[in-house]
């Protein structure tokens, strides 16, 4: 009897979601091929974000994590502290890390948004290996530690290569950039 | 006792500093104010309307294959009504059998009546048209009601697409303005869309660009910005979104065309 009313419950289930599938993807077909082709073709990660509006039930956070984890890809000679002044520029350029659009930085940068935390005086944090490899996972897959983040996913992505999100780590961490600077 | 003097002073100073700091950079809002006062004062009038006037022209000029005007076309209150009509769309209409918003009642019209192929219609004529039919509701609440059932299903579609994280920046419509709503992404400032109940002052105005956009162009501009390619006018992924965001401005008064950024 149990078996039954969960199969039963189940079966509606599916009928449910396929018909609002269906109508959805129909609806998304209407905005063109190319449109349709940058909203259907959704990584996992983006299908399951939208399907919770960004906030995941608990049972689903540490597969979510490990998945997203299992997405990054380290330079071929793991150096993931590379050369700040490299990084600065992919920092700022907006077709590139476009980071400005969301965190202070340098603080002589003052077209910053406040969407994200203030990175500036980040390398008080030291440069010991957990914070480097935070920093640089952090970059890559911002997903990998917070699911569903405003913060986008450069290297997933391939915004920026492994060689690049190294940059960037070193302008965060260098004591030389501009971020540490007093 | 000493200490509390100091920390006084620390507090009148970081407050001077506060404060120095706001009147360098006007914010976002007194921004619009500024460049809405500057049009005035040189014009006299705001591009706005006059979008709008062109806009009527066009409505009560006979044109098209069939030489008729569009004083006839029905905006869901009756043929020949424009009063208030804006105020409660999108909805649905039974000739067409769908759902739609301004934008895509007018050229709706422009077919059936005009006689005009879809595809020779001009976009510039459609957005100068929906500036004045806008304008007939202006003071009016915006009143958009989920009674057909086609309705109700194109506002669901709208509202999966408003958290529907997509493209190589992982946006999505309420990433920016609902999580992050009221914050600022460089030096812009993000509307908080369904509490700021931003659909009433649309069709508006953008001195940025100093271009007369209806919510179908912002709609398009928002994704193209997140560098994903933009929904075509009129299809029923931007309608669902307008119907959306239309249903969260309900109550607000129209103020059409609107004078943003
Ligand atoms: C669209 C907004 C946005 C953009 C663009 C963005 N970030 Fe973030 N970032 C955030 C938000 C929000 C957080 C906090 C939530 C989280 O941890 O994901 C964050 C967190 C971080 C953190 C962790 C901070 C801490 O205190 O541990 C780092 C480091 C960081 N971002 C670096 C970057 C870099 C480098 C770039 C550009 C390549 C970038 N961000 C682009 C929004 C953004
Ligand atoms: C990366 C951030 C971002 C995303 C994602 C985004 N927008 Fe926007 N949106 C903006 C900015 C910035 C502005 C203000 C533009 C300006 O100042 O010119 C804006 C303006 C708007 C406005 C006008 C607000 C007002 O005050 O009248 C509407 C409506 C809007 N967006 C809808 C959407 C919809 C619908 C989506 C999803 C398809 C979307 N936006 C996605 C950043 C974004």
């Amino acid at each position: 009897m149990r078996k039954i009313t969960l199969f039963l419950l189940l079966l509606g289930l599916a009928l449910a979601a396929s018909p609002m599938q269906d109508r959805l993807e129909q609806t998304i077909k209407s905005g063109g091929e190319k449109f349709a082709k940058d909203l259907l073709t959704r990584d996992e990660g983006q299908a399951i974000c939208s399907q919770y509006r960004d906030k995941l039930p608990a049972v689903q956070v540490q597969g979510f994590l490990d998945k997203q984890r299992a997405l990054i890809k380290y330079p071929a000679d793991n150096k993931l502290i590379g050369d700040w002044k490299e990084g600065e520029k992919i920092f700022t350029a907006a077709a590139r890390g476009n980071c400005y659009a969301c965190h202070t930085a340098d603080p002589k940068e003052a077209a910053a948004g406040n969407v994200g935390p203030s990175l500036t005086g980040y390398g008080a944090r030291g440069n010991s290996d957990p914070i480097v490899k935070y920093t640089y996972e952090k970059i890559y897959n911002a997903w990998a530690y917070s699911p569903c983040s405003t913060m986008y996913r450069a290297g997933v992505h391939g915004i920026l290569k492994p060689e690049e999100v190294a940059n960037v780590v070193a302008f965060l961490i260098d004591p030389a950039s501009p971020v540490n600077k007093k | 006792m000493r200490s509390s003097r100091v920390w006084l002073v620390i507090a009148a100073l970081v407050g001077a500093t506060l404060l120095a700091l706001a009147q360098q950079a006007p914010s976002p809002e007194e921004e619009v104010a500024r460049q809405k006062k500057l049009i005035l004062e040189q014009s006299g009038i705001l591009p706005g309307e006059l979008y709008a006037a062109q806009g009527e022209d066009l409505f009560k000029k006979k044109r098209g294959p069939n030489n008729v005007s569009l004083e006839g076309c029905d905006f869901g209150l009756g043929a020949g009504k424009t009063e208030g009509a804006y105020a409660e769309l999108p909805r649905y209409f039974a000739d067409t059998n769908r759902v739609e918003d301004l934008d895509t009642r007018i050229v709706t019209c422009m077919v059936s009546l005009q006689g005009f192929k879809a595809a020779d219609i001009k976009r510039s004529d459609v957005v100068a048209i929906a500036a004045y039919v806008a304008s007939k509701s202006n003071g009016r609440p915006v009143k958009v009601r989920l009674d057909d059932v086609k309705e109700v299903a194109v506002y669901a579609m709208g509202k999966q697409l408003w958290y529907t994280r997509a493209g190589a920046q992982d946006f999505s419509c309420a990433v920016c303005h609902e999580t992050n709503g009221g914050k600022r992404i460089r030096l812009q400032r993000l509307a908080l869309v369904q509490a700021d109940k931003v659909a009433s002052h649309w069709p508006a105005y953008r001195f940025s660009n100093d271009q007369l956009w209806t919510m179908e162009d912002r709609i398009r501009g928002c994704y193209k910005q997140t560098r994903v390619t933009e929904p075509n006018y009129y299809s029923d992924a931007i309608i669902a979104l307008s119907l959306y965001m239309s249903v969260a401005a309900n109550g607000a008064d129209v103020d059409a065309p609107g004078f943003v950024r």
